[in-house]
């Protein structure tokens, strides 16, 4: 068993958890056109609603599926009660982004008064590693690849066959002609936050399976990796973030066996920065936004 | 007594930060998300600059002795440094959201970094026993009022600079260029150098501000720079008044050194967390509800019309430079 061919099989499992936060956070912003640094915060939130009902004997997945509604439904409230106001206000972008960076300290620290700073884990049955091809995964891990695969066929499906879907892609390409062209907007931004919620609650569950324990800050470092996912696929371009996943997952699993674990975030970081300087628009996206 | 002699000199090392913020973001508007890291650099140069050489089983880069003014200076250099690598990609003409996204990724870095290279500045472990500059046969209280207007007097000095910048031509380009870059750019100024050194400035004031810090907490370590910091200097920035240097000083006084003040009092309840937890969520509180109920903060900007009104007799700033 090479190093190699683990660093990469860690890097699928990494790569599918991005995926699912990584594919809600580019559809947000491309429907509503700005970034919510809130948004690792939603993910954990979805971690620590799944391990109260983890803890109430629910199964993991039974409890992720709860998680993923329940964030899903706070990700609607939260753009209905705090940034629907201000988009409406029209304030500046930048105040924008501030207040997002309000919501997300209110639910970080709203976690930390209630679950504390230690260190919280799920109860799940013991992991037994199994030989896949050249890989070597646990359980856990296989499923955590089937349910990002689930939910990037999920989101393929909703955004190529359905109505919703293709309201979404209208407002995400230029949202003024949207409204022209008859699009309920308001109701298409609702349905957004909660597709968006649902995913970044998944998302929680399946980045706490995979790092085994967390805390309250779970989600902040999370969300710049997904910054870097969402850049590397053009931001707020869903199916450049299932590729942007892809390479800083295998990417930092590679690096980090090879060069120094620690760094492996740095790693992503610099990816991200280089490409914003060298290629604004994103690796696979044609044109760009910023 | 001595905890209120020990609130001096913090109160006006967070006036010189958030004055420092103010100059990047309210007045000339860059979305600078990892301010602390500048406070850090100026902190941990400062710091080693004035421990020596490395002792008590700590390993840092740089240990001297120089006297404490020149090593502060130095500290906020190093800061400026820092910010010059950083501002390549700050400065570039990207959207709002993805400049703030690079400064968190730029701050992670040096976090990391700083963290996993214990020969830097000791690590995780980080920097102790920064020497106070003030003679240690005065009593502790004594103490901290000489470190007290130590301090008043170098925040007297960046508050006195920050106001002639602002009030200068060059500060009247620089709200230009938050207000409308591209119009400025047409009017023929190059704003990529405008907005460079009032980056350049902030950064430096932040390092001097970081250096005080250091030498307030005798000790600096990455845990003091994690990004929730910065977000407590702009939720100072943001409810005292945005580009009004006397609306950042009453900022820093409300929201570090207020809360400070008032949850230290509150008796241990719930999880050993919980205070500072609570004063968490107050402060993200902060951040969505003023810019909601106070969009101009509690001192709000000073705009060129106010201060026409104030001098009607002498021909005003404006006007002369027309002329």
């Amino acid at each position: 068993m090479s190093i190699l061919m683990l660093s990469i099989g860690f890097g699928l499992v990494t790569a599918s958890v991005l995926a699912i936060a990584g594919v809600g956070l580019s559809l947000q912003f491309g429907v509503t056109n700005f970034v919510n640094f809130a948004y690792g915060d939603y993910a954990t939130l979805g971690a620590y609603i799944a391990l109260v009902a983890n803890e109430h004997g629910l199964n993991i997945y039974v409890s992720m599926l709860i998680a993923g509604i329940v964030v899903a439904i706070f990700s609607a409230l939260v753009n209905r009660l705090v940034f629907k106001r201000f988009i409406d206000k029209r304030v500046k972008l930048v105040i924008l982004l501030v207040v997002t960076i309000g919501v997300s300290l209110v639910i970080e620290y709203a976690l930390q008064s209630i679950f504390g700073a230690q260190f919280q884990s799920y109860t799940i049955t013991s992991p037994t590693p199994m030989q896949i091809g050249p890989f070597l995964l646990t359980t856990g891990q296989i499923a955590i690849i089937g349910i990002a695969v689930l939910c990037m066929v999920g989101v393929h499906l909703m955004l190529s066959r359905t109505r919703v879907g293709k309201a979404m892609r209208a407002m995400s390409d230029n949202p003024a002609l949207a409204e022209a062209s008859g699009i309920d907007t308001l109701r298409i931004t609702d349905l957004t936050w909660l597709v968006v919620g649902f995913l970044a609650g998944i998302a929680g569950v399946v980045l706490a399976m995979n790092t085994s324990t967390f805390t309250p800050l779970l989600g902040s470092f999370f969300l710049m990796l997904l910054f870097a996912v969402v850049i590397l696929g053009g931001i707020g371009k869903p199916y450049g973030a299932m590729l942007g996943a892809l390479v800083i997952g295998v990417v930092t699993e590679v690096a980090g066996a090879y060069i120094n674990a620690a760094y492996q975030d740095a790693i992503a970081f610099l990816i991200m920065i280089l490409l914003l300087l060298l290629r604004p628009q994103g690796l696979f996206s044609s044109r760009g936004r910023a | 007594m001595l905890y209120l002699a020990s609130l001096l000199p913090l109160a006006a090392i967070y006036g010189i930060l958030v004055i420092g913020l103010n100059v990047q973001c309210g007045v000339t508007g860059i979305l600078n998300f990892t301010y602390i890291t500048f406070v850090a650099i100026g902190a941990y140069v400062t710091g080693v600059l004035t421990m020596g050489a490395p002792a008590n089983a700590q390993t840092y880069i740089l240990g001297a002795h120089l006297p404490f003014l020149v090593a502060l200076v130095i500290g906020g250099l190093a800061a400026a440094a820092l910010g010059a690598v950083v501002s390549f990609t700050v400065l570039r003409r990207l959207r709002s959201d993805y400049l703030a996204i690079v400064t968190i990724g730029a701050g992670q870095i040096v976090y990391t970094i700083i963290g996993n290279e214990t020969g830097v500045f000791n690590g995780w472990n980080g920097i102790f026993g920064i020497p106070v500059p003030v003679s240690m046969s005065l009593s502790p209280i004594m103490q901290q009022l000489a470190f007290g207007g130590i301090t008043i007097l170098i925040l007297a000095a960046v508050f006195f600079a920050a106001q002639r910048i602002q009030y200068s031509p060059l500060g009247r380009v620089l709200r230009a260029i938050r207000d409308d870059e591209g119009v400025t750019e047409a009017y023929g100024r190059d704003t990529f150098r405008m907005k460079l050194l009032a980056f350049l400035i902030g950064c430096f004031v932040a390092g001097i501000g970081g250096g005080l810090l250091g030498e307030y907490a005798t000790a600096y370590a990455p845990s003091a720079f994690l990004p929730g910091e910065t977000f407590i200097l702009w939720a100072a920035l943001l409810i005292g008044g945005v580009a009004n240097n006397w609306g950042a000083l009453l900022g820093a006084l409300i929201v570090p050194i207020g809360f400070a003040e008032v949850t230290r009092f509150l008796p241990d309840f719930g999880n050993p967390t919980l205070i500072e937890s609570l004063r968490g969520v107050a402060i993200g509180l902060l951040i969505i509800l003023a810019p909601a109920f106070l969009p101009k903060g509690l001192i709000r900007e000073r705009l060129a019309k106010d201060r026409a009104q104030s001098r009607v007799t002498a021909p005003t700033e404006e006007e002369t430079s027309h002329a």
